[in-house]
């Protein structure tokens, strides 16, 4: 809505410019913004993104002005500014201190990549089944796979754990004690599970979208469905995969719970990155700064990815509802 | 090369019958059009015989070799789609090599084939560009190179030029049956545009609400109808029909009465009888000689005269009551096409003749034809 557009500009001009009335300054404000909305409206959208920018930002600034700070200093952290300048934190996160941080960010990552996969394979699979096939029982099931994800994760947490403490002969081969304690698949299988929800309810959106056609020549030229599926309609769903490949290694990520839970925390053990970043609190001192360079090293695979994928994410979100 | 057996196919999708009982032989190297209103299931048989969707009764062969549970990529068939289907993430070459690359050529062989086809549809030099980056015509071109790129059995065309303009259609429509004499193949070619059943085919299967009503050679459907819908749904303009009575003097219905012997026609008084003319067998009494046997003369009003150029379709209502049917040619009307050069005004008062060898009765409560001259 412009000025010119609207209806009583010119009645209220006259009002704002009658002198005699005695206002204060938030009143004459408040009076401004009511005969003329569009400024209200432009204020509001800044307080909003700059309330957004200072409760983001901030603190990752607060985490770098900690970092570069020496040990010693910590004290000396001000409200602004950081109370020393020591960028061999970040060499030192790896080299120094005896914890194999490297370790633990693979190990994060790995995870990560595997649940990715798995998620994106299965949820391919089971998307193109809801969104392109008419069965008996679809809606039905499909309630089902939303409910499920709704439960919190806590609850799956006590059984899985009996369960990946018990020793089962067929996995010795594999498994050094025959259990999944202490292995990645402990991590992957629970978390793959507890999000593949939200990827099957993206891809199905999508899948659904691709032309009955294309299927259909993809099938006459010499693929299965299942070929159909991978070599057709999944890449012409291209931001509709990224957006739920990066959702989906973003929170395995960043998990905290199963990955600390079903591991002893060590890093040979599988142990997460954020037990790493943890483990830089000794028994008798906690080094902030250190722990403040490895959560800015941690964050940095995820920031890269978004940046690298943000336009087919933000096509993905918007895209998915719309295109019916 | 190969033929094409339907056998009792049946196909439901619940409640729904959208083919019945279908049986139907298509010969080695023949080009038969499926045709029929939207809707009719002719889209149905054909994705049953390239395998897309199962019958629900019936079996499919192919080449003599039982195809019905086979999947799509197995059966030999290549497909041309209504909306041509390329795939919008592959170039020219790579969406014309797909089957090829999934079959396992190898290279040279690839290359060699593609080169090959894109030369038949006249596409060199345009195999790096994209689908998005060509014009419809084009692109159209693309899907029927991807078809013939794998040397199919049988070629199955799915209203492939439904989706070009006009002038592009009736040139693909020269350029696919000159593909045709060049590859000799079977051609399956579904469509609900009579002409371009009637121009391509050597022979044309007419489908109406999932029944096969009649397979035969185009001017054989046009001039012989074997059922009321053949004969409505074959010829642009319609014909003219005529719903009225067997009598012992002939024909009689509301508006027109012809006479002829019965019993030499195999028609017993009393039955239900249609009568239909196609328009260019109707003329004008003072041009009777034109005719092979003229009928009696009937009296008729001009109401619209449609000048096309090359003819004149001239409506003309049978009686001064009846009121122009707005949608479409009702009871009591009457269509003929006239020379162009005809002196003949609207509103004027004329009287027709209908040529007694181009009549055919029908059996209306069948739908039947009986005859398609009458003695």
């Amino acid at each position: 809505m412009s000025d010119s557009e609207h209806p009583d500009l010119a009645a209220q001009e006259q009002m704002d410019e009658e002198p005699e009335l005695d206002r204060g300054v938030v009143e004459a404000w408040a009076a401004r913004m009511i005969s003329n909305p569009d400024r209200a409206y432009k204020s509001a959208f800044y307080v909003a993104t700059i309330f957004f920018l200072v409760t983001t930002l901030f603190p990752f600034y607060w985490l770098l002005m900690v970092a570069l700070t020496p040990s010693n200093d910590l004290n000396q952290v001000g409200v602004l500014t950081p109370g020393g300048f020591n960028p061999g934190v970040f060499v030192d996160v790896f080299l120094e201190y005896g914890v194999p941080f490297q370790r633990f960010l693979f190990n994060s990552f790995l995870i990560a990549v595997v649940s990715t996969v798995l998620v994106l394979f299965v949820a391919s699979l089971a998307g193109y089944v809801f969104g392109r096939l008419q069965f008996r029982g679809k809606n039905v099931m499909l309630l089902a796979v939303l409910v499920v994800s709704f439960f919190p994760p806590a609850a799956f947490f006590v059984p899985l754990n009996r369960l990946f403490n018990t020793n089962f002969d067929v996995l010795r081969p594999l498994m050094a004690d025959g259990s999944l304690y202490n292995t990645p698949y402990a991590i992957i299988i629970p978390v793959s599970a507890l999000y593949l929800p939200l990827s099957i309810f993206i891809l199905m959106t999508f899948y659904s979208q691709i032309p009955d056609g294309l299927e259909d020549a993809a099938r006459v030229e010499g693929t299965t469905r299942v070929g159909a599926l991978f070599r057709v309609i999944a890449p012409l769903s291209a931001p509709g995969v990224a957006t739920a490949g990066v959702l989906t290694f973003i929170t395995v990520y960043n998990e905290y719970f199963f990955s600390s839970l079903m591991t002893s925390g060590a890093a040979e053990d599988w142990g997460p990155m954020l037990e790493g970043i943890l483990a830089f609190r000794g028994q008798y001192e906690v080094l902030f700064n250190v722990m403040g360079a490895a959560s800015i090293i941690a964050v940095l695979p995820v920031a890269i990815l978004v940046i690298v994928a943000q336009d087919k994410i933000v096509s993905g979100l918007t895209q998915g509802g719309l295109k019916e | 090369m190969a033929s094409v057996t339907l056998e009792n196919v049946t196909k439901a999708y619940g409640n729904e019958i959208a083919v019945e009982d279908m049986n139907l032989e298509i010969r080695d190297g023949e080009f038969l059009t499926l045709v029929g209103p939207s809707g009719c299931g002719k889209s149905t048989t054909m994705e049953t015989i390239a395998g897309l969707t199962q019958p629900t009764e019936g079996s499919v062969y192919i080449g003599g070799r039982d195809v019905t549970d086979l999947p799509p990529k197995d059966r030999g068939v290549a497909m041309v789609f209504q909306n041509i289907a390329l795939f919008p993430h592959m170039d020219v070459y790579d969406n014309i090599s797909f089957g090829l690359r999934l079959r396992k050529y190898d290279q040279d062989e690839i290359e060699e084939r593609v080169e090959q086809a894109a030369e038949v549809v006249q596409l060199e030099g345009m195999m790096d560009r994209m689908p998005a980056e060509m014009s419809g015509g084009q692109r159209q071109r693309v899907a029927i190179a991807r078809a013939i790129v794998r040397e199919p059995d049988v070629f199955l065309m799915d209203e492939p030029l439904a989706n070009l303009d006009a002038e592009l259609r009736i040139h693909m429509r020269t350029q696919l049956q000159r593909l045709h004499r060049e590859l000799d193949t079977t051609i399956i070619y579904v469509t609900h545009d009579q002409a371009q059943a009637m121009t391509m085919s050597d022979r044309i299967a007419v489908i109406d609400n999932g029944h096969l009503q009649q397979v035969d050679p185009p001017l054989t459907c046009y001039n012989e109808p074997d059922k009321l819908f053949v004969a409505s749904f074959i010829g642009s303009p319609a014909m003219n029909f005529f719903e009225g009575e067997a009598v012992e003097s002939g024909f009689d219905s509301e508006f027109i009465d012809i006479s002829f012997d019965p019993a030499a026609n195999d028609i017993t008084p009393g039955q239900n009888l249609t009568l239909g003319v196609r328009p260019e067998d109707v003329y004008l009494a003072r041009d009777r000689e034109e005719a092979n046997e003229p009928t009696r003369t009937i009296g008729a009003t001009v109401d619209v005269l449609e000048p096309m150029g090359d003819e004149v379709f001239a409506y003309l209502l049978l009686d001064e009551d009846v009121e122009a049917n707005v949608e479409g040619r009702g009871e009591g009307q009457l269509l003929l096409n006239l020379d162009p050069q005809t002196d003949i005004h609207e509103g004027e008062d004329i009287e027709v003749v209908f040529d007694q060898q181009n009549i055919h009765l029908f059996d209306t409560d069948r739908g039947q034809a009986i005859t398609h001259k009458i003695a």
